[in-house]
């Protein structure tokens, strides 16, 4: 079989301790901003540019004004280049790009696509190229009321789009039950009563954009057919002026809870009831052992392999669907957040059991928590572990599939110790884990005074 | 652009070995794709028995295969497959004509993965009658909860292909009706893999050149084929019966906030035609799915902020509600042009009914400019940066080049085809394709919205959706009378909310009714 160089690349990278197989080169302006470049020749003229802002639903302390950093990255398309209403989006159409961000507790991202030769402009009467299109929204946002109020309207619409799911009232709850004091006591959608609010937020939109979107609190990271000097030399004109500012941390509340918690939610429609046991988890520091001990979680508990799994699924039938809420997405985030474990049972048995049904799912996720504590006691633990660490390196692999999944991957991580290793580190930490880290995790975290359980049934007329 | 090669490995052969056709890449991956196509889905399922294509499907992985004595269970396959990686453990996709099985192995294990994992799967599988009796009533709660009551955006898409198919195999559900789910036994689905699980109805998909494994993965797919299946049976066509001026069907919700608006025809052309191209630069203009390009997202949500987006389709899209970007194998070989309306306000549905059935008219009567043509040729483009965008993308679309007989395949002949497309020929194709006069609407709302939302629709009665108020327009008091200061853009604004509220769809009482969302898809036809 002959191999190409970069599956010789990908092998070698395998073999030895870095696993991220390409290059990343960092350089920080003056100003703060973090210009990451990674290189990526066989996508052939393909241009990820990646703009990640480093705050998101979790920096909204105001109360009656939640879901505004999601509103901003709806914004952020609106804005008036060269002073013409719709000038942004209209010259990235004439460029050809396509273009979208999303929104999440620590991090807004937006993350246009092109071909490498938009990059800049051509011609002194050419179009503007797109790091001057992407610098100016960034650099010097121009927007007007009646547009914020216009697009406020286009978010509800996203608002109302998702409302049909249980699922969703379910994250809102949970939620304000686990985190009364921060932000992360709401969803990053909003509550429904603030989104139809926001209208009349125009000031404090503009507020957090003036304290979030600073060059030192962004990263740029650009991936795809690039070479990274021209990179640099390329965007640094357009982001110079960008002033920096101290970005104001959220208040770590202390945590008070001294027992499980429990609600139920009744839903208005005839649903399968679910059922959520969600445990506090450490905030995610990349590279320690608590890190990498939550990054095989999934492996661990809701896989098609795991014992759980198996026994809620297939032997006794008790749920139809068993996974994680959010990923692992839940629990890598900046401040402590949480993991769900979630169950969709069914409604057939649920009519016939009742509550007794939600206990008995419930207590037995609550006992495979628990079974993680005697991890290192089974005699295949380190057998077991290998292979999840197999499997754990085979899927991030499998991510690395195109210029903007490259991108993606690595600014999830990156954001948390902004170094050009971060990739690596997080590999090299759940490599090195030993079975007893799994148990010091598990006896540490999955505590009664973590815990929160929440279930939803339907319920006619409520 | 026109030497344009996005990817090196987007080159690729087809072959053909007695009866298998395979298609192959050369990607450099450490982790080898495997697809396997087989050229039947829900639209062979046998009448009462819908659901048969996609039990088989699922069951094939989940239904115990190989030796009976000691069989491969879906446990041994999750424990041999784990340290391979998530895409070790097979997929399966089901849709109207087609069955895809996705894997993705490392390169070091590939053949220990075909003799232990591949083969037994694909040629031996048992149809275990317990796990039937699991995965149905899995499939049944999926239908009856998720699909009826969660997702209201996915339960319009999927009414409407009940509606405007309606009569024809396409008509239910891929995951069957309630009735065909119940009865379906596991002779069912022995006798749906003897039909159409065999060498001369599958395409073998590989990401990477080897010839070795090529022979392999054929030699399974002939194995496939052991038993005597006997001639394909005789298949009612796909195309439905052409729609005569325009109905609504109103799907009633116990607790939707908001209405969702669909709109749809059958369409005589597939991707495999020449007017297709054309066709298609024109609907990027019109309606590109989740782009702020094209003009009815523009109208709808950027000038109005009425919803979250208004896209059009000449293509059946699967997924619609969650991805930004077309997925492939659910080819068809019929095809609809349809409209989808995110949720509105529910006071707004009547009006944006007639907003989107004014400006598809508009388009069809005044086409498209040559600089508007321009504009969604360079647009169609850049959409080929994520259509093609990964390995598994680029290997799923040469399936489907299989399926519809094309050459060159859609992506490596794409950019040259919409580089060659000529305005004349979109707006030739927009006047012979598109029409606004014969449309199925497909409304999902709340139940008690339900009538007036067909009051709304039936009436002659203008009907207004937003204020000036909620365009901020200013407004000031002069003699005793309200003074709009409307600026001159707002002011075109409300010359075509003008035109949209008079606007008559003439749909007589006769032809709006409502159905419970209860009631869907417990069988083929819709309820009465």
């Amino acid at each position: 079989m002959k191999l190409s160089a970069t599956l010789f690349l990908f092998l070698a990278c395998l073999a030895s301790a870095g696993v991220f197989p390409y290059p990343v080169h960092k350089k920080t302006l003056p100003n703060g901003l973090d210009v990451v470049v990674i290189e990526t020749p066989e996508f052939k003229d393909v241009l990820s540019y990646n703009t990640m802002v480093m705050a998101g639903s979790g920096r909204e302390e105001e109360k009656g004004k939640t879901g505004l950093a999601h509103l901003f990255e709806h914004i952020l398309f609106r804005h008036r280049y060269a002073a013409e209403e719709g000038g942004y989006d209209d010259r990235m159409g004439k460029l050809g790009t396509d273009n979208n961000a999303w929104t999440w507790f620590d991090v807004t991202y937006y993350h246009p696509l092109t071909f490498t030769r938009n990059l800049e402009r051509r011609g002194k009467a050419g179009l503007p190229g797109l790091a001057e299109l992407e610098s100016s929204r960034f650099t010097a946002l121009d927007f007007s009321e009646k547009t914020f109020k216009t697009e406020s309207g286009a978010v509800l619409g996203e608002y109302r789009r998702l409302a049909s799911f249980p699922s969703e009232k379910m994250s809102e709850r949970l939620a304000a039950l686990m985190f009364p004091n921060h932000p992360y006591g709401h969803t990053t959608m909003g509550y429904y009563e603030d989104v139809a609010d926001m209208p009349n937020h125009f000031e404090a939109a503009k507020k957090f954009y003036g304290t979030y979107y600073r060059p030192n609190n962004c990263a740029l990271i650009v991936a795809g057919d690039v070479k990274a000097g021209e990179i640099f030399k390329a965007v640094e004109p357009y982001y110079k002026e960008w002033k920096p500012q101290p970005i104001p941390t959220v208040k770590q509340a202390r945590g008070s809870q001294k027992e499980e918690l429990r609600e139920h939610v009744a839903w208005d429609a005839d649903v399968a009831p679910l059922v959520w046991v969600a445990y506090r988890m450490p905030a995610f520091e990349l590279g320690s052992k608590n890190a990498a001990a939550a990054e095989l979680l999934s492996e661990l508990l809701v896989s098609p392999a795991a014992p759980l799994y198996k026994r809620l699924r297939y032997e006794k039938q008790l749920a139809s669907s068993l996974g994680f809420e959010e990923g692992t997405r839940g629990f890598e985030s900046f401040d402590p957040r949480a993991l769900v474990v979630s169950a969709e049972l069914y409604k057939e048995k649920h009519a016939q059991k009742g509550k007794a049904y939600f206990s008995e799912v419930a207590q037995e996720i609550v006992s495979e928590l628990d079974a993680l504590k005697g991890f290192s006691k089974d005699p295949k633990a380190k057998e077991l572990l290998k292979n999840l660490k197999n499997k754990y390196r085979y899927d991030f692999l499998a991510v690395l599939s195109s210029p903007g999944n490259i991108a993606g991957a690595f600014s999830w991580y990156y954001r948390f110790n902004r170094s050009p290793s971060a990739l690596d580190q997080l590999l090299d930490s759940v490599e090195a884990l030993k079975p007893e880290d799994i148990d010091k995790f598990a006896q540490a975290w999955f505590i009664p005074e973590n815990r929160a359980i929440l279930t939803l049934a339907y319920e006619k007329g409520k | 652009m026109k030497n344009l090669i996005l990817c090196l490995f987007l080159s690729g052969a087809v072959s053909r070995s007695g009866a298998v056709s395979t298609v192959a890449l050369d990607s450099p991956s450490p982790l080898v794709k495997i697809k396997i196509m087989v050229k039947a889905g829900s639209a062979q399922d046998p009448k009462g028995l819908e659901g048969a294509a996609a039990l088989t499907g699922f069951l094939a992985i989940q239904g115990n295969s190989g030796d009976p004595a000691r069989p491969l269970t879906k446990e041994r396959l999750a424990e041999i497959t784990r340290p391979w990686g998530s895409g070790a453990y097979p997929t399966v996709s089901v849709s109207k004509e087609t069955t895809v099985f996705s894997f993705t192995i490392p390169r070091e294990a590939l053949s220990q993965y075909l003799d232990q994992v591949l083969a037994p799967l694909m040629t031996k599988p048992l149809f275990d009658a317990k796990e039937l009796d699991r995965v149905r009533q899995e499939f049944l709660q999926s239908l009856r909860s998720d699909l009826r009551f969660q997702q209201i955006e996915n339960l319009g898409l999927v009414a409407l292909d009940n509606y405007i198919y309606e009569g024809t195999p396409y008509a239910h559900p891929d995951m069957g009706t309630e009735a065909g789910l119940k009865t379906v036994d596991r002779y069912g689905l022995m006798r749906f893999y003897r039909t159409y699980y065999r060498p001369e109805n599958v395409v073998i998909g590989l990401s990477i050149q080897d010839s070795g494994l090529k022979a392999r993965l054929e030699k399974i797919a002939v194995g496939m084929g052991e038993a005597e299946a006997g001639p394909f049976p005789a298949e009612p066509a796909a195309v439905p019966a052409p729609v005569s001026g325009r109905q609504v069907l109103v799907v009633g919700l116990p607790n939707a906030i908001s209405t969702g608006i669909h709109a749809g025809f059958p369409l005589p052309l597939t991707r495999k035609d020449e007017d297709f191209w054309p066709l298609y630069v024109g609907n990027v203009w019109f309606g590109t799915h989740r782009d702020s390009f094209s003009h009815l997202y523009q109208v709808v949500r950027e000038e109005r902020g009425y919803n979250y987006g208004d896209y059009s389709y000449i293509e059946h899209f699967e997924g619609r509600p969650a991805n930004l970007f077309p997925p492939f194998n659910t080819p068809r070989r019929s095809q609809c042009f349809s409209v989808w309306v995110r949720p509105v306000g529910h006071a707004y549905a009547g009006h944006i009914l007639r907003a989107i059935t004014w400006e598809l008219e508009n388009f069809i009567r005044r086409g498209m400019s040559e600089e508007e043509c321009a504009l969604a040729k360079n647009k169609a483009k850049v959409l080929y940066l994520s259509l093609a965008e990964t390995a598994d993308r680029m290997l799923a679309s040469r399936l489907d080049d299989e399926f519809y007989g094309m050459s060159p395949g859609y992506l490596p002949g794409y950019l040259s085809r919409i580089e060659a497309v000529k305005c004349s020929e979109v707006n030739a194709a927009i006047k012979k394709y598109l029409q606004a006069r014969d449309l199925k609407y497909l409304i999902v709302t709340h139940s008690a919205q339900a009538p007036k939302i067909i009051e709304q629709i039936v009436s002659d009665a203008p009907v207004w959706g937003k204020t000036p108020a909620d365009y901020q327009i200013d407004v000031k008091e002069e003699d005793g009378r309200k003074l709009y200061l409307v600026p001159e853009p707002k002011l075109d604004i409300l010359r075509r909310d003008a035109l949209w509220a008079d606007y008559s769809l003439g749909i007589s009482r006769d032809r709006a009714r409502v159905v419970p969302a209860e009631k869907m898809f417990e069988i083929s036809d819709l309820p009465r």
